[in-house]
């Protein structure tokens, strides 16, 4: 598979804070990827430096096999959202959108199809100032969309967005990929992330603590399988059976949470009725998203600890 | 830069942009024509007139038709360099300039291709001002007893397209000391601030109490000198001249700090 995006040492220092430090991504094309963390994490500051807003201190990057020091040989092919979207207040949506396609020499066609892409085709002639948040944000998608990109980059593209907007978002995400074009996309709201991505890049403090697939990184980590006896009293017993076989387990109220991988749960089952415990209910818990970010992050702040 | 050009024009046909840009500097010109002829003195006898007023004799000249407009100048100067600042700088302030950046990441045709739409904005701005300036001239002239007929002669229209040069030159002179702030500062306000207090009140003091000679060499002082032909003190020649050595050299640093700064 081929990369989209790939980065090697990429730093970059801002007087003595260092907000990317030593980054390695690569990104196969084609596919969402996620980039989550933090704020502060160092996202924005990534995407800026593959977008040639700001120089690296350090390493190098390619963009669509493009180097980041010559950004006007790939950014032609690169639709981007940074941060909060910004545009002019006193011109309409289309307007604002027409200052770029005559920026970036774009047929001015696309302006009407992009605003419905984002479905803001009937809010287009409206001045910006009286868009809410979120139509700001689905014109910003629209601005990102108007080269008809190869790689479309989103900073945190559901910032400001109501429940619906986000799940519109979700929706157009998914559209762009599922039309070839390769998404990096930005968020410190890992449920999103989780909810639309395929690949994942992990990044706090400036490090990258995971790169890989969503499913990979959840499937690392340990699952809870939970067991609810019929009568609680024999909640104890449960637990020291399986306390017993090697998998650690606690008891919660009535139910025990052991740390097992769930292909485990048959065998918790048939060792329950050996020891004539009837169980009203077996579940695997799955660990989320979030649960492998802090487990991921935790474990790399020991380290740096442990070197220090 | 083409791009770009196209691109800056779009924000300057808004509204705002011409009610402040174009029709604030009408609206100086207007007033500075109708006071011009209105108070000027048909015989001022031997003592000097006051500041601000002229006599008959110098508006029947083939340069009074734009006497009031040359001697607006630094306002409608001024009034670029606050167009030229706000540009620059909101494009900062607002964020919008990444967005640029991402779809036009040579920044110096960006800078250029800018710059020289707002330049045509003021060139266009000036052109319409002195013609509201001429026709309120004009208008007003023959009612006072002043003689046009030296202002439609071959001398006097060659003055006016020279004036009009004049204050062109002088108003993108101003731009790009405006710009220059805007860019390095990047925020409307302080830059605007910035230069209006420099070219206002710092020139006048350095040369009123430091340095008197600095009529000759300050930019401020150089700018005022071109708009108006050149003084006593600063040929036109010389203004021009010197001036065009600070704008190569305030244009190279402003496209160097807008090239190589982050634009995070």
């Amino acid at each position: 598979m081929t990369s989209s995006v790939v980065t090697s040492g990429l730093t970059k220092r801002f007087g003595t804070r260092l907000a990317v430090d030593a980054v390695d991504i690569d990104l196969p094309a084609g596919v969402v990827s996620g980039f989550v963390g933090p704020n502060g994490a160092g996202k924005t500051t990534t995407i800026q430096l593959l977008l040639g807003l700001c120089r690296p201190t350090g390493g190098s990057a390619e963009v669509l096999g493009r180097p980041i020091s010559d950004p006007a040989s790939y950014l032609s092919r690169v639709g981007a959202l940074i941060e909060a979207p910004s545009f002019y207040p006193t011109l309409s949506g289309r307007r604002n959108l027409e200052v770029l396609t005559r920026l970036g020499r774009i047929d001015r066609a696309r302006i009407s199809e992009v605003l419905a892409m984002v479905e803001l085709s009937d809010r287009g002639n409206d001045f910006v100032r009286a868009y809410s948040l979120g139509m700001k944000q689905r014109l910003g998608v629209a601005a990102a969309l108007l080269p008809d990109p190869e790689l479309c980059i989103l900073d945190e593209p559901t910032n400001g967005l109501d429940p619906a907007g986000i799940r519109e978002m979700r929706a157009v995400i998914r559209g762009l990929a599922d039309r070839g074009i390769s998404v990096f996309v930005s968020s410190h709201l890992l449920a999103e992330i989780e909810a639309v991505c395929d690949h994942l890049v992990m990044i706090d403090n400036g490090r990258i603590v995971f790169q890989g697939g969503v499913e990979k990184l959840i499937a690392a980590q340990h699952s809870d399988i939970i067991a609810t006896p019929e009568h609680a009293t024999d909640a104890q017993a449960l637990a020291a059976l399986c306390t017993a076989a090697g998998k650690p387990a606690r008891v919660e109220g009535d139910e025990v949470h052991v740390q097992a991988p769930q292909d485990w749960a048959p065998e918790l089952n048939r060792a329950a009725m050996a020891a004539g415990i009837t169980l009203r209910a077996l579940t695997v818990s799955r660990a989320s998203l979030e649960q492998a970010f802090f487990a991921l992050t935790d474990a790399a702040q020991a380290e740096g600890e442990g070197e220090a | 830069m083409l791009g770009a050009f196209s691109s800056e024009w779009v924000k300057l046909r808004r509204r705002a942009m011409l009610l402040w840009g174009l029709g604030g500097g009408l609206f100086f010109a207007l007033i500075a024509t109708i006071f011009t002829i209105e108070r000027a003195v048909k015989n001022p006898g031997l003592f000097p007139l006051r500041r601000g007023r002229v006599s008959f004799y110098q508006l029947e000249m083939p340069t009074g038709l734009v006497h009031g407009v040359v001697d607006i100048s630094t306002l409608i100067g001024i009034v670029a360099l606050c167009l030229f600042a706000g540009a620059f700088a909101t494009e900062f302030s607002q964020g919008t300039m990444r967005n640029l950046l991402v779809r036009e990441p040579r920044r110096a045709q960006l800078l250029t291709g800018k710059f020289l739409a707002i330049a045509v904005f003021i060139g266009v701005a000036v052109v319409l001002e002195i013609v509201v300036s001429c026709a309120v001239a004009f208008i007003l002239a023959p009612g006072r007893g002043i003689t046009t007929s030296a202002w439609t002669s071959s001398t006097g229209i060659n003055d006016l397209l020279q004036a009009t040069l004049h204050v062109f030159l002088a108003s993108v002179g101003y731009g790009m000391l405006g710009a220059a702030l805007g860019v390095l500062l990047r925020s409307p306000g302080v830059a605007i601030g910035a230069a209006v207090a420099y070219v206002v009140a710092i020139e006048g003091i350095v040369v009123g109490a430091i340095w008197s000679n600095g009529d000759r060499w300050l930019p401020g002082q150089l700018l005022s000198a071109v708009a108006h032909g050149g003084t006593t003190d600063s040929s036109y020649h010389h203004s021009l001249i010197t001036l065009a050595v600070y704008m190569v050299l305030i244009a190279a640093g402003t496209l160097i700090v807008f090239t190589r700064r982050d634009a995070s």
